[in-house]
This record gives structure tokens, sequence and C-alpha cells, in this order.
């Protein structure tokens, strides 16, 4: 397996436990809000923490997979030659936007908390570590921006969009 | 240069677009450019992202994954023909009862499973054959599909009202909600209308009766999939809770009928619940990044300059809803609703809000009107799923579409000028 494979099913099955804690979590804070009259500040801050993780970790399994919304209005006009092109630019202003805001940014950011020992204030764990995954994903984003570069898809592998239905066909012209 | 922002934000992102750059990366890049202008990169690139993960940590963004795993866990085919002959019971026998049928069973399927694609894709793989069995145009049996489609998304749950609640600045997601009925089923009967004009003067077939048994048998064996509206619109009604725990509520009731009906086993979650965090990050990451994108919009002042551009063409309440309305179906036409919305409330609302639009209502005439960019060429995605489960080319069904679209304009007008439309029922409700 090469290490492509290896991060797409780090991601996946990392995204999915994270999903499934996710609903379990708010669940109980339902079920216990109506055990204790309140909802429980630990639920409700583990949640908005969960959801940045799932949020910008599933971003970055989608970049990979190329599933992000895109105006591709210039794709079909394109000659081939020209089709590669467009694909290396576009990876390389992904890629940058990660370097920049997600790695540097992010960095900056996990240091500046860390270095304040700010903590959360329901589950008093250093906010620098919540923010770990900007940096995270960040690497991860521009792994895939290179790999499509070195490797581009051609327009007969892309992978069909999935809406999430069982019947679900492909898009003609996407 | 006075504007340097505007024209550096703006130029940007449209040259990102036009590239081809996914819609989510060029907001955070251009947001980043228009920030470097005043900012130094590191100070700005670490706001950026900050700003980019506390938008993320919303509790009533939750509500978002949820609804979206509460519907791939209900789109299992199963659901679709109970829904389908449910609405054959209720209007099967008008004529054109089939296009009725497919109107009737998008608007369901469409509110229970918060997906519009899904529903076209559901509904439309099921009746299109039906209908062109019994004689209907296979063209205009898409165009029915494909615009009924758009219904879903304004009525509740709807998580494109959610996305507005945010962008918005904290709209009553309740209110949003209970404000979709109305503007929703009147947009259904629109197009039941064109259908049923087509159908009398195409002598379409009534459909067959249903004995009183099969009738009510059909009738009930949906109702558990429907209950799943009513415990959730009621429960945020009756204050029982809040949005995001009826959504999580939602995922729970889902699961269950899905395990009875057989259509879902436990080794199938994993799958699902992977699929929805793939739909779910789609609109998290723009969401994350129009946050941080709206800091260097207010930044450079931008919705108070379109603002006072807007009021200097008029400052007449019609006209202004008029001139938004234009640039909002010609921006649907090239973008998804998401986006668009992300992007336009924060510039637009403020501007119809000094002129006494009520937001609740102005997110309505917003979601409704980017509806129809969902079935345009060149990137309506509901147009795309249609055609390809009708398996027809996209040129066959434009002309059947036409008046289809009329009817959806028609509705639009409708819920831009009367606001009682959007606002009568959360009013009843107290909001």
């Amino acid at each position: 397996m090469t290490l492509r494979r290896y991060l797409d099913l780090f991601l996946a099955t990392f995204v999915t436990i994270l999903m499934g804690v996710l609903v379990v979590n708010v669940l109980w804070q339902v079920v216990s809000r109506y055990l204790v009259g309140q909802p429980s500040p630990f639920t409700d801050e583990l949640a908005g923490f969960l959801l940045i993780w799932v949020g910008l970790l599933g971003a970055t399994y989608i970049t990979g997979k190329k599933e992000h919304l895109a105006i591709d209005l210039l794709h079909h006009r394109l000659s081939p030659e020209k089709k590669v092109r467009v694909n290396v630019a576009i990876n390389a202003l992904i890629a940058l936007f990660a370097l920049a805001v997600l790695v540097v940014g992010g960095v900056n950011l996990v240091f500046i908390t860390l270095h304040l020992k700010q903590l959360s204030s329901a589950l008093q764990v250093p906010v620098g570590y919540v923010y770990l995954v900007l940096p995270l994903s960040g690497l991860f984003i521009i792994y895939y921006a290179i790999y499509d570069i070195v490797y581009p898809q051609t327009d007969d592998q892309e992978q069909v969009p999935e809406h999430g239905q069982v019947t679900e066909p492909g898009r003609p012209d996407r | 240069m006075e504007y340097l922002e505007i024209y550096v934000l703006v130029i940007s992102f449209v040259l990102l677009l036009i590239l081809g750059v996914p819609i989510a990366y060029s907001i955070g890049i251009s947001g980043t450019l228009t920030l470097l202008i005043h900012v130094m990169p590191l100070p700005a690139f670490t706001t950026f992202a900050q700003r980019m993960a506390t938008g993320l940590d919303s509790f009533a963004l939750l509500a978002i994954p949820f609804f979206i795993l509460a519907g791939q866990l209900m789109n299992r085919g199963g659901i679709a023909l109970r829904l389908i002959d449910f609405a054959k019971v209720l209007v099967g026998r008008l004529p054109g009862g089939l296009a009725f049928v497919n109107v009737m069973a998008n608007m369901l399927f469409g509110a229970i499973s918060g997906s519009a694609a899904a529903s076209a894709s559901a509904i439309g793989s099921f009746m299109t054959p039906k209908m062109v069995e019994e004689g209907y145009d296979k063209p205009f049996s898409a165009a029915v599909n494909i615009t009924s489609a758009t219904t879903g998304l304004v009525i509740p749950p709807s998580n494109i009202l959610i996305v507005y609640s945010l962008a918005s600045g904290g709209v009553s997601i309740a209110a949003l909600f209970i404000a979709g009925y109305v503007p929703g089923i009147l947009t259904g009967l629109l197009l039941m209308g064109v259908a049923a004009a087509y159908a009398y003067r195409k002598n379409y077939p009534v459909g067959e009766m249903t004995g009183l048994r099969a009738g009510l048998i059909r009738f009930f064996s949906a109702v558990p999939s429907l209950l799943l509206l009513v415990i959730v619109i009621g429960g945020i009604l009756a204050g029982i809770f809040t949005a995001t725990e009826a959504s999580a509520i939602a995922v729970l009731y889902a699961l269950i009928l899905a395990l009875i009906y057989g259509e879902v086993r436990i080794k199938d979650l994993p799958e699902i619940l992977l699929k929805s965090v793939r739909v779910t990050s789609i609109v998290l990451l723009l969401v994350a990044a129009s946050i941080g994108m709206s800091w260097a919009m207010s930044f450079a002042n931008i919705p108070q300059n379109v603002s006072e551009g807007l009021l200097s063409i008029s400052t007449n309440k019609i006209m202004i809803l008029l001139i938004i309305n234009l640039i909002l179906l010609f921006v649907g036409i090239f973008m998804d609703m998401t986006p668009a919305v992300l992007i336009f409330t924060p510039i637009f609302l403020p501007v119809v809000a000094d002129l006494g639009v009520d937001p609740v209502h102005f997110g309505i005439i917003m979601v409704v009107n980017l509806t129809v960019g969902l079935c345009t060429p060149p990137v309506g995605s509901l147009l795309f799923i249609g055609c390809s489960v009708a398996n027809l080319s996209i040129m066959k069904v434009i002309r059947p579409l036409i008046p289809f679209f009329i009817a959806m304009i028609a509705a639009l007008m409708l819920i831009t000028y009367i606001p009682a439309l959007s606002l009568w029922l959360p009013r009843l409700f107290g909001f």
C-alpha cells in the first residue's frame, strides 16, 4: 500500500470515529439535560472541539478526493496540455493557502495559546492542542496537492461526486 | 487607491473561481490576500487560522452534520417508495396525477432527507420510468422532478437555512424553519399548477384508483417516516429542544427506523458516518473560510460600500429587493447555494434590514431565489442529477423546464413582495 492509501485510510477511519463520538456526545447531552435539568458544559464544549476536528480533517480528506465544490466552466474548453497546467496552478494555490494559513498561521496560533497557558473553560484542556488540527490538516492538504500535481487524475478516473444516495448516478458533466 | 481592498478581494476571487479553484479555497485565498494589504503576514495568517477554527466551534452549526447523517440513514430507497405511495393516495387521482405525485414526494423526501440532490435522484429514479410507462413525456417528467426537488430546501428542517442563520449573525433557526413551510408549499403548488396545465393539454391519464384498504395501508406505512418531521419541528416549536438537539434526536430516530426496516445494518454504519462527514465537510470548510473572509470584508468596508452603492440607485424597498433578486439569480447560475448564502448574506442583509425587511423574510427570499440556479446550466447540480437518472441529455430538458422556471420565479416574486407568506406562521408561534 502506498503512503497515499495509508493517509486516506487513516483520515477516513479517524473522521468516522470522531463523527460517531460526536453523535453519542450530543445525544448524551440531550439525555443529561433531562436527567440533571441543565446541559452539561463538558459535552457542549467537547462537541465544539470535535466539530473543528471533523470539519478540518474531513475537508482535508475530500480535498484528496477532489469533492469540494468548484465552478468548472473552464475545464471542458481546455486542451489536454492546458488542463494539466491549470491543474498544477489550482493545486499550487491550494497548497500555498494551506502552507500560509493552516501550517504557518496554525503553528503560530498553537504556540501562542500554549505559551499563554490558555485552558478551555469546561474541560480545562490547553486550547493549543485543539488548534493542532490546523497545521495537521494543512500538512496533509499540501501532500494531497503535491500528489495531484505529480500524479494527475485523468478525466475518466475522476471521482463521481456523491451526495449520499444508493441510486446516486454520476453527473455527466462534472 | 481608495477602494484597493475591494478590487483585490473581488478580482482575485473571480479569477480563482474561473480558474476552477474550489470555492472554499478561493474564499480563503482572496480573504487572506485582502488582509495582507494592511496586516503583516504572520498576524494575518494566524488570525485567519484562528477565525476558521473558532468559526466551526458553534453549537448551532452541529445541526448540519446531524441532519445530513439522519438524511443518509433515511435515504435507503425504501422510504422514497413509501412516500411515493403516500403521495399517490393523496393526489394520484388528479389529472396528470403522477406529476403531482412526483412533486409531492419530492417535497416530503426533500424535507426529511434535507438534500435536494438525494431527493431528485431517489424520487426521479422511481418516478421517471413509471411516468414514461403511463405515456408521459420523458423530458417533461424530468423537468417536474428537477424543479420540485428544490422545495425540500425551503421546507424544514433545512440545512441551508441553518447556514443563513450563521451568516446573518444569529437569526433564530426555529423562526426560519417555521417560516419555510408556506413558501415551500406555495412553490410546490405552483409547480403542480404548471404540471396540471401541461397534463390537461396533453390529455395525460389520471392515476389508477386504489381501494380503501390498500389506500389506508399505503397511507399509514409512510407515517413512521413522516413522524420524523413532526418530532423535529414539533420539538423545536414546543421549546422541548434546540435545533441542534432536535437534529441529534433525528439521527437516533432515523437509525432506529432504518434498523427496524432492515435497510441499514450495524456494519453499514461506519460507511454511512464517513459519507456524512464527506458531505458535511464541503459545507464546514466553506463556513470556516467564509468566517475568515467576512472579517476581511468588514475590514475593507465592503458591506458599507455595497450598501451605499445600492441605496444610491434607489431607496425604494421594492426596487432594492428586485435588484438584489436579479443579482442573486445571476450568482445562482454559477455558484452553489451554500457559498452564495455565506458570501452574500453579510453584504445584502444590512441593506434590506435598514429598509425594514425582516431578516427571517430575507432568508427565505435568498434561499428560494438560489434554488432556481440549481436547475439551470452550466452548473446546476439538480439539472445534472435529474437528467442522469432519466437518462436524458441536458438540451432535451431545457424546453420543458421553461414553464417550471416561470412558476419558480412567480413564487419568488410572491414570496418577496408578500412578507406575510413567510412571516405569518412564525408570528403565530410568537417569533
